[in-house]
């Protein structure tokens, strides 16, 4: 390097250090920094001071955001200006926009559908909601959430048919809109209203009344979800008429929904072992056979076990696990309290069935056999009202694939065909040790594996004939499901078909046939049976929360 | 039992804290308590040229939020979602904090600022030793700071001896310079958007101004004068559908359509002769150019009926303040130049220039496209002097302190002969500042191909994923918008500021300051000592415009700019006004010689590309949704902007077309040029007309179907015309968009 080079070097190194240093210095904003005098009016409100009201509602009366849409032309400033002015997460957003159109050749349509929370007369996350974590204001009808009563178990997401609640997975919890109710309080318009640059977003004091019989006529928005679910009180206004072939722009895109997946083991599991109980109590009241009391204790214990892994795969489920006792609070209105208050009884009475022995067993106390006749028949009746229970918090969702006899035949279906199954696989396996347990072991296995083999057919047949919405003409639903059967979850859904086919109906068969062999084999084969079946019936409830395609608010092309 | 019941339920807490809303202070009505700000300052947003004012919210001088400001005249307290989610791109993980050099493994490694600029120099030098100056070029923006782009325009041609150099400007509004410097001897977009405002009809031409501009179209909500709105556009776009009348005509046909409605306009009697006669020169030459352009004719090659051509010449004639403004459906033409003509002679012949409500008013696309046409240094001279005039390369250089010899002679070549240029081999060394060529410019194979030969090629960014990034050999890692002081100038020639209220992570450096450093480095630093801070530079500028119709000699500093909430150019010395809202031509006196505007005007030429038999449909390109700018390098890391638009790149066809087709709404299918081949989903809408697709410009596949064809006067690429195929895809294939 020369020295006038070194120079040089030395000097842009230099310039360097200042201009690092420089770049970070924030002062110079100060020069042009602004404080206006505290207290004064908000700028905005000269914009939305018309666009909301200036009483509050009356006796039979709430607050409603009406949308219109003539005035909107779909930039969207309202979705990021809620995330903003609210102060939500990286990805939390509480208002979207989708498109509908629709029209002529000659006169085509676009509306532009911007949507928040609807502030339900009758809303669905409120009254689903187990832990009272949501509350609707008696004065201003504005549908709030409690966050710090919520422990995330995002039941709310499916009861609301609006996909209004947003679940964030850092704070553990559901956040939703609540019409900025700190803002309207002093007077000042929610965020949406504020940002609108066309003022197509106002608050009005709407007739709960009126919105009642609006939902009647379902004038609420072409192919949005019924409003009679929830009577959500948003208008949307257009001088236009809607043209008749109006659909959403996401209309024809059809994707897989959230899968669940600790909800998946949950159903499973909790059925698995309200299942095995029941065919084991069936199995002593039509065969007349028992169990020694050795294997009964095994046998219960280890249903009472199954329970437990059920719940704890429930907890999996929660934002916030170390407030499941929270879950009891709504017991009045949730069906997904009562699910789990009558699971946690069932899981109590196995532990009192499985106590009773041990009592009997190894302590000088004696409880006689019809109390343990009558405990099992409780406990029996217990799990099927709890199986009762999780049927009861699908259908409360109004979505139409998960509709009650749907929804009935699938959940009691695997409580019969998971339990013949295990329970088979369990005799076998005692039987394995000890030949002489059973007073007729053939005439039951026969009978387990009739019930295997009907019971898998059943609900195989139940289960694919969603696919003859497939010939509807209408994109409902249920159609909807079955396109994604045959589309995106294709695979999913053979699979599901395959282990049913083999595990419940192809080994079983064979068992059926040959029915002096090698016990080991037999152990080997009814094995490979239970966990086919298994797998089939997590794949189906995988199936069950992944191909659901309930009516939404319309979307963006996507 | 307090606790208890806290226990079981709780009505507020930490969580419900979270989300806790503070009084609002300055102002600003409530805003998130733990973004509650101490102060706030307002500053033009960076993506469009509508040039909103933001006010930002500052916390120890550091911004935390923002929300447009109500007081500045542009958007009057509004914004779209773009400038709501303004500061987010900043914070994105993928920001270059380093200079990255390509090392021999071909990947690109972190190196220091020193090595950096140390290669810079020593590689463009060894390139220009070999090759000649000229044969290193250098690829410009309109994002960023005037003084910025000055700097950049000077160096490189005053200080590293490059003689080429253009900017991304070039594909959004070369056509409208040219245009305005023919017809009213400068480049003098006319109106103010108070004009939106004022008149009773409203001509949009080739512009979907819901979703391009939504602030602009709020201007036009504010109008009192219950307006007609014309939209022309093939596509029956969002605006098209707000409008009053829609004239989907024909692409390309709109040359034709408009002397067409002229030529009704003068066949009426329905011209403002007196206009015409005190004011312009050629008209008569352009009325018998006109004599061929009968209604039947215009009719059968623009697709729209003789009634609906005199319908709209009768609503010209009919209002008393009409407009007439045109955006990219015009600009981005093989004849944009003439089209663009063919609304100023409209507005001229009609008389409706110079007052509230009139004017041919081009709405430019990025934030300081206005700034670039006067300051750029790369077709003009700084300032919009002329660098074929010796009396201009004079005035320069005695102004900068320059010997007149470093100002080059010759004119720059433009966009697309830098890049045949580097195809031929004549440029070896590229320097791109905050633009993406790689996925933005027209017949994108054929570009990128090019870059490829490059012996160097050096890109300044503030991401080092762009796809241009990705291709440097030299990544030098640069502030963004909000992280740096100077000014844009917006479609309505008003200044506004830019302020540094973000820290830049790492090592990343203003523009300003890397183009400081690289002179340092090159050895001509000396040239630039006065060039220390934009606000310095802001000064020179001042000088430099001082006698030119965009004098701005006037505007003492920036702190005046600030105060009056942007300020329009003309301001010349000694120029005092409290208004807000300027217009050009009051007084009727152009910038021509004799101070009368032209008529202009030349036969319709075809495109170069029309469907054939094996091309069968007509593609055009543009904004997708008002979520989404150009190549994406900044809105794709807003995780809100992009739940806004579709994930996917897609394709409108009219449903008829699908039938045909045997293409099903939301099936995947291939699109196909002479070009290349891309995968699109299938959007079934009447909203575009049979025989003709669109497709978003933002997705990086698209401009491999787009043809190279150009206006011959500006050099603009007319990217929305090229003939494709659509076939449906059998099997499917998944997401994946290639």
């Amino acid at each position: 390097m020369t020295p006038q080079k070194q120079k040089q070097s030395l000097e842009t190194s230099s310039l360097l250090q200042d201009l690092l240093k420089q770049q970070n210095d924030l002062t110079a904003v100060e020069r042009f920094s602004k404080s206006k005098e505290a207290g004064a009016l908000p700028d905005q409100a000269k914009y939305y001071q018309d666009l909301i009201p200036l009483s509050t509602p009356d006796k039979g009366e709430q607050y409603g955001f009406e949308v219109d849409l003539d005035a909107c032309t779909g930039c969207k400033a309202c979705v990021s200006a809620c995330h903003n002015l609210n102060g939500l997460d990286e990805k939390e957003t509480w208002r979207s926009v989708g498109h509908l159109t629709g029209g002529s050749e000659k006169n085509p349509k676009i509306f532009t559908v911007t949507t928040a929370c609807h502030h339900c007369l009758d809303p669905a996350c409120l009254s689903g909601c187990p832990t009272q974590a949501y509350f609707k204001d008696p004065k201003t009808g504005i549908v709030k959430h409690l966050d710090d009563q919520c422990f995330g178990c995002k039941y709310c997401t499916l009861t609301c048919p609006y996909e209004v609640p947003q679940y964030n997975p850092s704070l553990g919890i559901v956040r939703k809109c609540d019409m900025c109710q700190d803002r309207l309080n002093l007077g000042e318009a929610p965020s949406c209203v504020q940002a609108c640059p066309n003022q197509a977003i106002e608050i009005k004091i709407v007739k709960q009344k009126e919105v009642m019989e609006n939902a009647e006529s379902k004038s609420f928005l072409p192919l949005a979800p019924d409003p009679q679910k929830t009577y959500p009180t948003t208008n949307y206004k257009t001088k236009s008429p809607f043209p008749k072939n109006l659909l959403p722009q996401d209309y024809y895109s059809i994707k897989k929904s959230h899968s669940h997946l600790p909800l998946v083991f949950m159903l499973v599991l909790t059925q698995l072992s309200i299942g095995v109980f029941t065919i084991k109590w069936i199995s002593n009241f039509l065969l007349q056979n028992s169990l020694s009391e050795k294997y009964s204790l095994l046998f219960t214990a280890l249903t009472f076990f199954l329970g437990q892994l059920a719940m704890a795969a429930s907890l999996f489920h929660l934002g916030r696990p170390y407030y499941a006792f929270r879950a009891v609070i709504g017991l009045r209105t949730s069906w997904l309290s009562r699910e789990i208050v009558a699971m946690a009884i069932f899981s109590f009475l196995t532990f009192s069935y499985a106590f009773c022995f041990c009592l009997n067993q190894w302590t000088s106390f004696f409880i006689p056999k019809s109390v343990f006749n009558h405990l099992e028949t409780l406990t029996v009746i217990c799990g099927l009202a709890a199986l009762g229970t999780s049927v009861m918090v699908y259908r409360a969702t109004k979505r139409d694939s998960w509709n009650t006899s749907l929804t009935i035949w699938k959940f009691y279906l695997s409580a019969f065909v998971t339990g013949s199954s295990f329970f088979l696989l369990l005799l076998d396996f005692f039987s394995f040790y000890n030949s002489e347990i059973f007073f007729n072991l053939m005439q039951t296995r026969k009978f387990l594996l009739l019930a295997i083999l009907s019971g898998i057919l059943l609900k195989l047949s139940i289960e694919s004939s969603i696919l003859s919405h497939l010939k509807n003409r209408h994109l409902n639903p249920l159609k909807r499901s079955a396109l994604l059967l045959i589309g995106e979850l294709k695979n999913v859904f053979k699979a599901r078909i395959c282990c049913g086919l083999v595990g419940g109906i192809g080994i079983p068969g064979i068992l059926f046939l040959m029915e002096d062999s090698i016990r080991i084999f037999i152990l080997l084969l009814g094995s490979v049976s239970f966990v086919l079946i298994l797998a089939g019936e997590l794949l189906e409830r995988y199936l069950f929360f992944t191909s659901e395609g309930s009516d939404k608010m319309p979307g963006g092309f996507s | 039992m307090g606790i208890l019941k806290k226990f079981f339920h709780q009505e507020s807490g930490p969580l419900t804290r979270e989300l806790l809303l503070d009084p609002g202070k300055f102002g600003l009505g409530m805003v998130p308590a733990k973004s509650s700000p101490d102060g706030t300052t307002t500053m033009v947003c960076g993506y469009c040229s509508v040039g909103c004012g933001l006010r930002i919210h500052l916390k120890n001088n550091e911004a935390v939020n923002l929300s447009p400001d109500t007081d500045y005249p542009v958007n009057l307290g509004f914004a779209c979602p773009k400038g709501w989610e303004a500061l987010t791109p900043l914070k994105a993980a993928d920001r270059a904090t380093t200079p990255y050099l390509r090392a021999p493994d071909k990947q690109l490694k972190p190196i220091d600022w020193n090595t950096a600029l140390n290669i810079f120099t020593q590689r463009f030098k060894a390139i220009q030793e070999k090759y000649g100056t000229e044969s290193v070029a250098f690829l410009s923006t309109g994002q960023i700071v005037m003084e910025e782009m000055a700097f950049l325009g000077a160096l490189a041609k005053f200080g590293l001896g490059m003689v080429h150099g253009d900017g991304n400007t070039r594909q959004c509004m070369a056509t409208a310079v040219v245009a305005y410097k023919q017809s009213f001897g400068f480049d003098a977009p006319p109106y103010t958007y108070k004009d939106f405002e004022d008149s009773d009809v409203i001509i949009l031409v080739g512009s979907n101004l819901c979703i391009a501009h939504p602030i602009l179209w709020e201007r036009i909500c504010k109008n009192p004068n219950h307006p007609e709105i014309i939209v022309v556009d093939p596509r029956m776009t969002e605006t098209a559908m707000a409008a009053t009348q829609h004239y989907s005509l024909l692409p390309k046909s709109d040359l034709t359509f408009f002397y067409g409605i002229a030529r009704i306009l003068i066949e009426k009697g329905w011209v403002d002769h007196s206009y015409i006669e005190n004011h312009t020169n050629g008209f008569n030459e352009f009325s018998k150019h006109l004599e061929s352009f009968l209604p039947e004719r215009v009719s059968k090659e623009t697709g729209i009926s003789k009634d609906k051509l005199y319908q709209m010449a009768e609503t010209i004639h009919k209002g008393q303040k009409v407009s007439f403004w045109w955006t990219m459906g015009v600009n981005q033409s093989h004849e944009g130049v003439r089209l663009a003509q063919s609304l100023i002679n409209l507005a001229l012949m009609t008389g409706n220039m110079g007052r509230p409500g009139t004017g041919a008013n081009s709405i430019t696309g990025q934030c300081n496209a206005m700034g670039s046409r006067l300051y750029s240094n790369t077709t003009n001279l700084l300032g919009c002097h002329d660098f074929l005039n010796a009396l201009d390369r004079e005035k320069v250089a005695q102004i900068l302190g320059l010997d007149v010899s470093r100002i080059p002679q010759v004119n720059s070549w433009a966009y697309d002969q830098i890049i045949e240029g580097i195809g031929a081999g004549k440029i070896k060394g590229l320097w791109v500042i905050a633009t993406n060529t790689s996925h933005s410019w027209i017949h994108q194979s054929f570009v990128n191909e090019c870059l490829k030969e490059l012996d160097f090629l050096v890109v300044q960014d503030m991401y080092y994923t762009t796809e241009t990034a990705q291709a440097a050999d030299l990544l030098l890692p640069a502030a963004g918008w909000g992280e740096k002081e100077g000014c844009f100038i917006n479609s309505e020639r008003r200044i506004g500021r830019v302020k540094k209220v973000a820290k830049a992570p790492g090592q990343a450096l203003s523009d300003f300051n890397i183009f400081r450093l690289i002179a340092e480095h090159w050895g001509c630093g000396e040239l630039f000592k006065e060039w220390i801070s934009p606000e310095h530079v802001f000064q020179i500028l001042k000088r430099i415009s001082k006698g030119t119709p965009a004098d701005i000699s006037g505007i003492k500093d920036y702190a005046r700019i600030d105060e009056a909430g942007g300020i329009q150019w003309p301001y010349p010395e000694g120029f005092e006004t409290r208004e807000k809202e300027r217009r050009l031509f009051e007084d009727g006196r152009y910038y021509t010689n004799d101070y009368r505007a032209k008529f202009i005007f030349s036969d319709p030429q075809p495109m170069s590309e029309t469907p054939s038999q094996e091309y069968p449909f007509l593609l055009l390109t543009g904004r997708g949704s008002s979520s989404q700018w150009h190549t994406q390098t900044r809105t794709k890391k807003s995780e809100v902007l992009k739940k806004l638009y579709p994930q996917q790149i897609y394709m409108e066809m009219n449903p008829e077309d699908g039938q045909s087709q045997g293409i099903k709404p939301n099936s995947w299918v291939y699109v196909e040029s002479r070009r290349g081949k891309i995968k699109a989903k299938a959007y079934l809408t009447p909203t575009i007309q049979p025989g003709q697709i669109f497709i978003p410009m933002h997705y990086h596949t698209t401009n491999r179907l787009t043809n190279p064809s150009f206006d011959p006067y500006s050099r603009q690429p007319s990217y929305k015309a090229c003939a494709v195929n659509v076939r449906r895809i059998e099997h499917w294939e998944g997401g994946e968009e290639e």
